[in-house]
């Protein structure tokens, strides 16, 4: 019965979609206006509409703010809107040009902010919501969309998940509100995605990200860690503009690890066996004759290209309108293999036919990464980890080895030759996403809609990965050719059905919102491998030796009631009203509704009698404040249903054959319910200098309950895995303000724009009482953090470390109240450890509170200025007061394995040389190298995010080649980073765990780069 | 109004498209635990699954890593610093937040939650008759046993778990005293003893056996010096019904070609059958085969030469000849030393020497010498061994019978098993008259080469207080760390600490 449903679902939507492709091409005729449409600082507006009054054809403004429309008749009158400014409209009175200023809307009455299910004029606004629009996202030169958001929103944090090329960004809305997947909700074109790194920067129109309960409220579930609402972008009426986008850059490695050179290491390497009276190693044995070596990492960066081409054409006619675009984007990695391509079609468009109106867009994407491999066994970790640790005295290549390359021999720890690495071993992965969204309106009567909105996505993955023979040194060989490849699919499916009512009873403005919603998502994955394929033959047929298969599928659905009512007096006195109602497969029939309900009440004081003599100074001013209460239900399928793990085999008799195994391997808690989140926030929103000014600023708590996460259980308990089940509750609050100011000292304008943020996060509970660990830096080592009741997620408890022995003496000084001695291993040149509890043992339990991986408060700040033709953006970004524990360091910092080390350990404590340093030894019997404070180091940073310098051309040249708008411009990312971090990057984000924050997996992380980019933007 | 109707009805259509048994989604990867324990086939699914976990290349005691930890902290053992939670172990300086000791403690755990489960849910299966009931539950106490002998011998004081969780409330529980474990390990044992069967049909061979339960038992008295009880039960294993005997070449034990043995009492099954992966720790892509060989093999085969015996067990092989002048033939088994002829993995022995340290010896038990390598396993899997590990074997009981004997002041009855191993090593008979020290220092010299590399040593030297002294005229790496009592037993995980708050830490750590 479902199933035939789904397919009748997908029926309707192919139909619609077929209708939808229909929508007419608009006519041109009469004569041609153009001009500029600016700010009131003159700063040149792109995007802006204009149409024809009483037409529905028109066109937008191009980047340089220049139009071009064609009018009917000579005398007719423009209307040009543009979100945030008041609509003004302009007679031309024969007028073949007509420049045009803006006024940025004081009451702001036209302005629209999308809101989920719908729109509602800012000025109703009650909700914490950040709106950017297309004009303030320096997308151009930017290879994804939320890179282009870092730090334009205050609350919303961005970091870059590492350099490798088409990574993702980390968006974080309002600090940590949970244990489990704190990624935010993304709605695209009014359909639920799972991200939005392959959308094309140059589509996006706007993106409003709903922050607190009452903006969220509408989404329910999954809402809890803030909802990104993006809106593509839409055709004008009237004349058919075409842009066209392209840049061209290069990227470097931002910053290189200071390792030894092959006779330094030899050197650090002999002292080091010398001290634990181990016989030095062989290769070691002549440091002087060793030279430099091999330069492991200039082996493995290289300066890498990265390009982009986008292509947009929109236009409409009386009736509808549509926007396709395309692009294609390659980035080559700065790992040398690695890389990311992609390729990009858009269609948009709306037709209104009597009271109908309908509408689709659909996306199209097909990505390829290629992947470095992730190890090849041994301690070496990824190419990243092992051109780092890869000893300088090893050569990079062997033409005698089967594969061609050299690597490690001798007693020396596993670490691959990373050149091999990449070379030897073929990862690609390939997806092809499809997102498909259509909507059919039908206004019933007089300000009563009914909408159907459908949407689909499908996705369809592809991985592979192809192993040659090889032998690589003395410790890396594989005997076979192997393949292993991955295809798999998912579907989603989701409806909504909505009624609108929205009518104006004198001072009364009432908008109410009732819908049901249900979506759906499968997806479905086979794998198989097979050994020992003939040279160069690549596909699983050919293998002579063990194939292997695997496969599994998984489905989830979620049905939905929701309602909203917007209700504002004489735009003064606000409501916010909303509740939706979501049932979850992923929970127990018990327990499988959650409730969520909103409120949220705005007073525009601005508006009042009483503040008129003010509002020279004080153009605009509001207050917000709401509550409620969103859910969330973070966690994989069917967890709260026991099951049994199959083939656990055993081998048995006397031929030995395989002994299907099949048990109960974990345990499930049934009675897992909702997470949910409740929101308290307090908000303003001022303008002053008839808004020159802007200022808006929030304060919010937020109490998260019942959190789900996979609760670590005793080991004891003989369980693989840990159950789901609802661990406790954290609090949130913070405070968020944004300001801009625009301005203009003759025939210059700019503008400064700022975000700042701050979070603190306590947990309130945890179940059992227990603390959680997490954090674990390198291939070695303890947990770095430790989350408990009362403290902050993922806080540094580190066992503390108190300068270096430098005599016996101190040694045998450092005595516990027992007279025993506290570190019995230790020698000269080691490290002081503090214990902490007195007891005389350095063990975990001398852990203190060493800091936190949050920041005290991070920052934005933009500059854009505009003179003449040349424009320039400016953005930093920072945070200050956060630690990061560096692992990378904790190795190479070592002395104690055998591997590369870094540069400072040449200052490493001697007998004559007293230094900070501790001294080298291999066998480390002091443990100098384990997790302590010797590693946390502080994590605040400003970085010159991105630089932007562009020229336009001048408008009058370029219209007799029929160019209405030529933009050219260089562009830097990332150009510097100001910060006392000795690892990659101190803008570090793994999304593995929350408990992991602020711990630098330099090891195994993808370094960032640095890019530079000149790029064009074409509109004719 | 017509056309409202019409709409009203479009949209209640719509409405009403998605039903409730929308929510209801079953796990369709998998059965769940109410349907299972149906039938026969269950129950020895389940049983697999709980001898799998022996083998497991992290947690099985008998997997590569059980393996290195079982041997790793004795005088005749080295382990290089490569894997550094192993290194560190094998010098005793290692953190209670070691890596690889947790995966041991949770695996054994993991063995335990399913012995629980079988002797839970059986007795509700119709379908298996009352007399294989007895059995599989034999089985599974036995199994049961196995793993709390794991614990108790490296642990010492460890929680008991007899039954399933019925709630989270059940998951924290305080440690046992070492002596409750084993009275834990002697019931289960007893039981084992009782409703196993003396032997399996062929295609069943390989599991365990009333013998091997009694061999266990056996062996959990003798650790408990109850050397009476620990004698009746070895002495039983001499004859009918069990028909136990050495081999006559030693080294068959070692080989893949003669699995199961007459001198097999517990084994270890180990095939590289299943996938071609080893270290996939569950499902379809594991190889069943363990990489132990791989990672003990010389860097000129490409092996990983994870580990060395130290000089003082090749000495201790060099302190006897065979009555022919030879080395002992176990020594020939056990090792191949710089200076000896012949050839390791196809190629002249000379080539292995001098090796990466200061050992003059590397390991040849249990690895494929015979092959050129130990990359690939006969079924394809990478680095996979065919060869079954002998968990426990009739030397071992002899051994422990004569000591049980001697330790009770009977050394003159010690001949006789003494003999046995002895007389397969061709060395010549022992002069009469043994005192009861004289026949324990033949006894613990035995037990050090017979029992190389099988993971013994360590917990011999234990229970014979020698640990110090033994380490100490070593040439044992990290021997100067060794701190008594503190590293009699490894230090309970941190990560059970820290998840379990009625868990506390062993003594001195």
């Amino acid at each position: 019965m479902q199933r035939r449903m789904n397919r009748s679902c997908n029926l309707i939507c192919m139909l619609l979609l077929c209708l939808l492709c229909t929508s007419r091409l608009p006519a041109q005729s009469g004569s041609v206006v153009t001009g500029t449409v600016t700010d009131s600082a003159s700063t040149p507006l792109p995007g802006v509409s204009i149409t024809e009054k009483g037409k529905t054809t028109g066109t937008v403004t191009g980047p340089d703010g220049r139009y071009r429309i064609s009018v009917s008749n000579p005398n007719a009158t423009l209307v040009f809107t543009f979100i945030g400014y008041q609509p003004q409209e302009v007679p031309l009175n024969g007028r073949a040009a007509a420049n045009v200023q803006l006024q940025q809307g004081s009451r702001q009455l036209g302005e629209l902010v999308v809101v989920g299910y719908g729109t509602i004029r800012k000025s109703d606004l009650t909700g914490a919501v950040a709106s950017v629009k297309a004009g303030d996202l320096v997308t151009a030169g930017m290879n994804n969309v939320s890179k282009a958001l870092q730090g334009k929103i205050a609350g919303v944090q961005i970091e870059s998940a590492g350099g490798d090329p088409g990574s993702g960004t980390r968006v974080l809305v309002r600090g940590v509100g949970t244990l489990n997947n704190n990624s935010p909700l993304y709605i695209v074109d009014g359909v639920q995605v799972t991200g939005i790194n392959n959308l094309m920067p140059s589509d996006i129109a706007s993106i409003e990200v709903l922050k607190d309960a009452s903006a969220a409220a509408i989404y329910g579930s999954r809402a809890a860690n803030g909802v990104v609402l993006v809106t593509t972008r839409s055709g004008a009426g009237g004349k058919t503009a075409i842009s066209f986008n392209a840049y061209y850059g290069v990227q470097q490695l931002a910053r290189k690890m200071d390792v030894l050179n092959a006779s330094e290491w030899a050197r650090v390497s002999n002292a080091a066996h010398d001290a634990a009276g181990v016989p030095r190693l062989d290769i070691a044995r002549n440091p002087d004759s060793l030279g430099a070596g091999t330069d492991w990492q200039d082996e493995v960066y290289r300066t890498a290209p990265i390009q982009s081409y986008e292509l947009n054409v929109s236009g409409g006619g009386e009736n509808g309108n549509y926007s396709i675009s395309g692009g294609y984007f390659n980035q080559e990695g700065i790992v040398k293999v690695t890389g990311y391509n992609r390729l990009n079609l858009r269609i948009k468009s709306e037709t209104t036919k009597g009271r109908f109106k309908i509408g689709e867009t659909v996306i199209i994407s097909r990505e390829k990464t290629i992947t470095m491999p992730g190890g090849w066994g041994g301690q070496g970790g990824n190419p990243v980890g092992s051109a780092v640790k890869m000893i300088p005295v090893f050569q990079v290549y062997d033409p005698g080895a089967q594969g061609g390359y050299a690597g490690a021999y001798g007693p020396v720890v596993n670490v691959a030759n990373p050149m091999a690495q990449l070379n030897l071993e073929s990862i690609w992965n390939r997806y092809t996403n499809v997102i498909t969204n259509a909507y059919a309106e039908v206004s019933l009567f007089k300000g009563l809609t009914y909408k159907f909105n459908l949407g689909y996505i499908y996705t369809g993955g592809q991985a592979f990965d192809y192993a040659q023979r090889y032998k690589v040194g003395e410790l890396f060989a594989h005997a076979t050719n192997d393949l292993w490849e991955r295809r798999d699919e998912r579907n989603f499916v989701m409806g909504e059905n909505t009624l609108n009512y929205s009518n104006t009873f004198g001072k009364h403005r009432l908008q109410v919102l009732a819908g049901y919603a249900s979506q759906v998502s499968r997806f479905r994955t086979d794998s198989a491998s097979v050994q020992d394929l003939p040279d160069g033959v690549k596909v699983l047929d050919a293998g002579a030796g063990v194939r292997s298969s695997g496969g599994y599928e998984l489905q989830s659905g979620l049905l939905s009631i929701l309602g909203r009512v917007v209700y504002s007096y004489d735009d003064r006195y606000l409501l916010t009203a909303s509740f939706r109602r979501d049932g979850s497969s992923r929970f127990s029939p018990a327990h499988r509704y959650g409730n969520f309900p909103s409120i949220a009440l705005g007073w525009n004081i601005g508006n009042e009698e009483f503040f008129k003599p003010l509002s020279k100074t004080i153009s605009q001013l509001k207050l917000r404040t709401s509550y409620g209460i969103l859910g969330n239900q973070e966690m994989a399928d069917y967890q709260y249903i026991a099951t049994i793990a199959t083939n656990l085999n055993y081998v048995t008799g006397v031929d030995q054959s395989k002994w299907y195994g099949a048990i109960q391997r974990a345990l499930v808690d049934p009675n897992i319910k909702w997470e949910n989140t409740s929101t308290f926030n307090v908000g303003v929103d001022a303008g002053f200098f008839d808004n020159k000014l802007t200022l808006t600023a929030d304060y919010y708590i937020k109490h998260t309950t019942d959190i789900l996460m996979n609760l670590p259980i005793p080991g004891s308990v003989g369980v693989t895995s840990d159950p789901v089940m609802n661990a406790g509750a954290i609090y949130n609050r913070g405070l968020e303000i944004a300001a801009a100011y625009n301005g203009r000292l003759g025939e210059l304008s700019y503008g400064v724009n700022a975000t700042f943020a701050l979070d603190r996060n306590k947990v309130d509970k945890l179940l059992g009482g227990l603390p959680l660990y997490g954090g674990q830096p390198t291939h070695h080592g303890s947990s770095t953090t430790t989350t408990r009741e009362g403290g902050s997620v993922g806080a540094f408890y580190l066992i503390k470390t108190d300068g270096i022995f430098n005599s016996q003496e101190e040694i045998e000084a450092y005595r516990d109240k027992d007279g025993d001695l506290i570190q019995p291993n230790a020698s000269p040149g080691d490290i002081r450890f503090v214990d902490a509890n007195g007891d005389g043992i350095i063990s975990d339990e001398d852990k203190q509170y060493c800091g936190s991986a949050f920041p005290k408060f991070s920052y934005g700040l933009g500059f854009n200025a505009r003179w003449k033709g040349f424009d320039l953006n400016m953005f930093f970004q920072g945070t200050v007061g956060n630690k990061i524990y560096n692992g990378l360091r904790m190795d190479l910092d070592g002395m104690n394995l055998e591997f590369n080390y870094s540069k400072a350990t040449l200052n490493a404590w001697t007998p004559e040389r007293h230094t900070d340093f501790p001294r080298a030894v291999i066998d480390d019997p002091n443990y100098n190298t384990r997790v302590s404070d010797r590693f946390l180091e502080s994590g605040t940073y400003l970085r010159m995010r991105s630089l932007q310098l562009g020229y336009a051309l001048p408008g009058a040249l370029l219209r007799r080649v029929g160019v209405d708008g030529l933009r050219a411009y260089v562009s830097f990312d990332n150009l510097f980073t100001i910060t006392g971090y000795d690892g990659y990057n101190p803008d570090i984000g793994r999304g593995s765990s929350i408990l992991d924050r602020g711990v630098d997996f330099g090891h195994v992380e993808y370094p960032l780069t640095r890019t530079a980019t000149i790029g064009v933007q074409l509109n004719f | 109004m017509k056309r409202y109707i019409i709409y009203a009805c479009l949209l209640a259509l719509l409405f009403t498209a998605c039903s409730k048994d929308f929510l209801e989604k079953k796990n369709p990867n998998a059965v769940a635990v109410d349907d299972f324990w149906k039938t026969e086939a269950d129950v020895l699914a389940a049983l697999g699954s709980t001898y799998n976990l022996l083998r497991n290349v992290n947690t099985g005691y008998w997997g590569v890593r059980g393996v290195e930890l079982s041997n790793g902290r004795g005088d005749d053992f080295f382990i290089r610093n490569d894997v550094k939670d192993l290194y560190s172990l094998s010098t005793f300086t290692n953190n209670p937040d070691n890596g690889v000791l947790n995966s041991l403690w949770e695996g054994s755990y993991q063995a335990i939650f399913r012995a629980n489960q079988i002797l839970e849910r059986t007795d509700g299966i119709a379908a298996v008759s009352d007399e294989n009931k007895k059995q599989y539950k034999a089985e599974a106490r036995f199994l049961r046993a196995l793993n709390y002998f794991i614990l108790v011998t490296n642990f010492g004081d460890v929680p008991i778990r007899l039954t399933i969780p019925a709630g989270t409330e059940e998951y924290p529980i305080a440690k046992s005293p070492e002596a409750e474990v084993w009275k834990q390990i002697e019931e289960d044992l007893g039981a084992a003893v009782t409703d196993l069967p003396v032997k399996w049909p062929a295609e069943w061979t390989g599991r365990a056996t009333k013998g091997a339960a009694l061999g266990y038992l056996g062996k959990a008295y003798l650790y408990q010096k109850q050397w009476a009880k620990a004698a009746a039960a070895f002495q039983q294993l001499m004859g009918a019904p069990y028909a136990y005997n050495l081999t006559a070449s030693y080294e068959d034990n070692f080989t893949a070609t003669r699995e199961n043995n007459e001198e097999s009492v517990f084994e270890i099954q180990v095939q590289d059958v299943g996938g071609a992966n080893p270290w996939a720790t569950s499902g379809p892509a594991e190889s069943i085969g363990v990489t132990t060989a791989q990672e003990f093999a010389p860097s000129l085969v490409s092996g990983w030469f994870e580990a060395y015996p130290t000089n003082k067990v090749l000495n201790e092989f060099k302190k006897e000849l065979t009555t022919t002048g030879d080395f002992d033939p176990r020594m020939y088994a056990t090792l191949v030393w710089q200076g000896q002829e012949g050839t390791f993995y196809k190629q002249p022995i000379s080539r292995f020497f001098p090796t990466e340290y200061s050992f003059t010896s590397r390991f040849k038990k249990y690895q494929n010498w015979q092959n050129e390598n130990e990359l690939r396993g006969s079924g394809g899997g990478n680095y996979s061994s065919n060869i079954n590990e002998r968990a426990l074997r009739f030397a071992d009981i002899l051994l422990m019978y004569a000591e049980a004997l001697t330790m009770q002041g009977r050394p003159a009855e010690a001949y006789a098993p003494v003999k046995r191993i002895r007389d397969r090593a061709q060395l010549a008979a022992l002069p009469a008259g043994y005192t009861q020290e004289q026949m324990m220092a033949e006894i613990r010299h035995q037990r050090m080469i017979e029992f190389c590399r099988e993971g013994l040593r360590f917990y011999d030297l234990k229970r014979w207080g020698l640990l110090q002294q033994e380490l100490t005229n070593s040439d044992k790496v990290g021997r100067n760390f060794y701190v008594p009592e503190k590293h009699d037993y490894y230090p309970i995980p941190q990560q059970e600490i820290d998840a379990n708050g009625q868990m506390k830490q062993n003594p001195l750590w």
